[in-house]
């Protein structure tokens, strides 16, 4: 007994039980999900099948389905534009704002830090927020337009199909900016002030500076950040939810939003399933520039 | 004469902080000079303003004749090494050098020809496509120094470049910078705490003090007539032992306050009865000189022997260090005797300022 229990403490049996415990989470929650995702893509799954592993497989139709949607190409325009302006707006606005933070000012530590309120905030509660902010008939931002005078009628930022995805794109890179910041904020200070001073004796300007030695030196960071944010704004469902609910006619809906209409609203599970395993290989490969990313830092 | 670096007046504050008070130096072309003092005595924050990475808030600097007081450091054209080297991280070596070069769009021919030169001189060859993570202590030294050179600018700032280095790669960088600085002819500002860097390597040597300069000229000026007792206790090592005294009757010798009050001749002629503050140099104290004259008997304490030479440190109060060539024995006495001109009188008062001429 007391071998055992020494066997237990000091030698493989208590690693064994640290790696297994790490390892039966994963394979639980993360590993089961994504292989029964998988599986459901291939079957014909509904309401009375769903508990049953034993379901008719129905090969590709469900991907064949899909792709022959009309709404599949709008979805996938709206879903480029929401990942693709969210990630660029919030990395330069939190790339500036980390760099006037890198100023020295009073307060800037401490006003670095109410910068993060936004962010602990559930998105949730922010998506209500913002609801009321974007409201047509009484909302904030439209108060404000016409009594500065700058527009005649409200407009109707959820329900005009032209602005709908904006509104919300807006409302995601608010979200999405503190995160940004902090994280290239490290990068930043990371960065020895005599090498900028070494550059400066070198002779450049504080342009060539930026690209020359704190852009190149925020690679990792910035590799790091563009992945995150890629994956963080693909998995960004609240704010749909609480705002236009992908609507009107679909003009604001994306794919994340998409795969669990037809889920869990229209009970498509086969064909939401398919949209959840076409994003999850995409954030794959997303995942793999932000290992390659990091590796490249603890290289350095 | 214009001279290639030439501050006048310069004061500095941070804030309600005195950084630098009048400070006054001309730097001919072509001269080493080292800026040395203790730590915070403003020496580094004086490179950095000649560098143009501090601002001064009064006084005029002026580089090869043009005022730079207002500019920014790239538009000065000097080049500086930095204590920890500064060396772009992402950059390989060959990359490192030609930064400076690049920024002004040389020909790429014309860059590949200097960053050969300058890896010849510097002893890098080899090493070019090596980042500088790949480097030794040494190596990366040399780099920062590589960079500096291969701008050819008006002059180099060094700001402790040494101190990072282990003490043998130490003394072997000293006379090799000491020997570039020759070969390139150029005017070097070299900053140092050590005060055998600074004696070993410049032509011109400043001793500042709490932002102000207690005294500059050619090291062994300073050796032998430091100008007060601060610079007389920083220059040289050992340093000088110092000893109260009332000069005697006949002006031309001092009664020190040891016990037994021996009478010490030195050089010159002080009024009778003044204070007094004896400065004698270890390496003075001579044991088994045949002098008639001022010979000091006096206990030994401890002993640290290098092979070379004794250090003894006497069994007296004051203490007094002797470098001895010899090999001393503990617990014995040691008659040793000093020359008239090794006395150095300071006054007790005030800065403790020189006395005898």
């Amino acid at each position: 007994m007391l071998k055992f229990t020494n066997t237990f403490r000091d030698g493989v049996g208590f690693d064994t039980l640290l790696v297994g415990i790490a390892l039966g989470y994963l394979v639980v929650f993360s590993a089961f999900p994504l292989a029964y995702n998988l599986l459901m893509s291939f079957q014909d799954v509904d309401l009375f099948s769903l508990t049953s592993f034993d379901r008719p497989f129905v090969g590709w139709d469900n991907y064949r389905e899909i792709l022959s949607r009309p709404e599949l190409l709008p979805i996938l325009w709206n879903t480029v534009k929401f990942v693709g302006i969210s990630v660029i707006a919030q990395l330069s606005l939190g790339f500036a704002i980390a760099m006037f933070f890198q100023l020295d000012f009073p307060f800037n530590t401490w006003l670095r830090g109410l910068f993060l309120a936004g962010w602990i905030m559930p998105a949730l509660v922010v998506g209500a927020v913002w609801s009321w902010v974007l409201a047509g008939d009484f909302g904030v931002l439209n108060h404000v337009l016409s009594e500065l005078g700058l527009i005649r009628a409200n407009i109707f930022w959820l329900s005009d199909p032209d602005v709908a995805l904006y509104s919300i794109i807006f409302a995601n890179i608010w979200l999405g900016v503190p995160f940004n910041m902090i994280l290239l904020s490290v990068g930043l200070a990371g960065i020895p002030e005599d090498v900028y001073e070494a550059a400066e004796m070198d002779g450049a300007t504080r342009i060539q500076r930026f690209f020359t030695i704190t852009l190149p030196m925020m690679r990792a960071q910035l590799g790091a950040v563009i992945s995150l944010g890629v994956i963080f704004t693909l998995q960004q469902f609240d704010l749909f939810a609480a705002l236009t609910q992908g609507g009107p006619a679909n003009s604001s809906n994306v794919f994340q939003y998409w795969s669990w209409q037809l889920a869990f609203q229209n009970y498509e599970i086969g064909l939401g399933s398919v949209i959840s395993v076409l994003m999850i290989g995409f954030v794959i490969a997303v995942a793999f520039v932000y290992v390659r990313s990091t590796r490249y830092e603890q290289e350095s | 004469m214009t001279f290639q670096i030439e501050l006048d007046q310069i004061n500095k504050y941070y804030g309600a902080y005195h950084a630098l008070r009048d400070v006054s130096l001309q730097i001919p072309q072509g001269q080493f000079v080292a800026l040395v003092g203790p730590s915070g005595c403003g020496k580094s924050t004086l490179l950095r303003t000649i560098a143009g990475l501090e601002g001064i808030s009064d006084g005029r600097i002026e580089i090869a004749g043009r005022d730079v007081s207002t500019l920014a450091p790239r538009e000065r054209d000097l080049a500086m090494v930095f204590q920890s080297y500064a060396l772009y991280p992402h950059m390989t070596v060959r990359k490192n050098l030609t930064y400076s070069l690049r920024l002004k769009r040389r020909k790429a021919g014309e860059i590949d020809t200097a960053v050969e030169e300058i890896a010849r001189i510097t002893g890098l060859d080899g090493l070019l496509d090596r980042y500088p993570r790949e480097l030794s202590g040494g190596q990366r030294q040399r780099v920062a120094m590589g960079r500096a050179i291969i701008r050819d600018p008006k002059a180099f700032l060094f700001d402790e470049p040494l101190s990072n280095l282990d003490a043998a790669l130490r003394v072997h960088m000293r006379a090799e910078i000491r020997k570039l600085h020759n070969r390139l002819g150029a005017t070097s500002v070299y900053v140092t705490h050590d005060q055998i860097e600074a004696m070993t390597m410049a032509d011109h040597v400043v001793v500042l003090r709490a932002g102000r300069i207690e005294q500059q000229g050619a090291p062994l000026d300073l050796y032998d007539r430091p100008a007060n007792r601060f610079v007389a206790g920083f220059i040289g090592s050992p340093a000088m032992n110092f000893v109260d005294g009332v000069v005697a009757g006949d002006g031309r010798s001092v009664q020190l306050d040891l016990a037994g009050a021996p009478v010490l001749r030195f050089a010159g002629q002080r009024p009778a009865g003044e204070p007094v503050c004896v400065g004698l140099r270890p390496e003075h104290l001579e044991v088994g000189a045949g002098r008639d004259i001022n010979r000091l008997d006096l206990p030994v304490g401890m002993v640290e022997r290098t092979g070379a030479a004794s250090y003894v440190v006497s069994d007296t109060t004051p203490e007094l260090m002797i470098a001895a060539p010899v090999r001393v024995a503990d617990g014995a006495r040691i008659a040793v005797s000093i020359a008239p001109e090794n006395l150095h009188l300071f006054a007790r008062a005030g800065e403790g300022l020189r006395l005898n001429t």
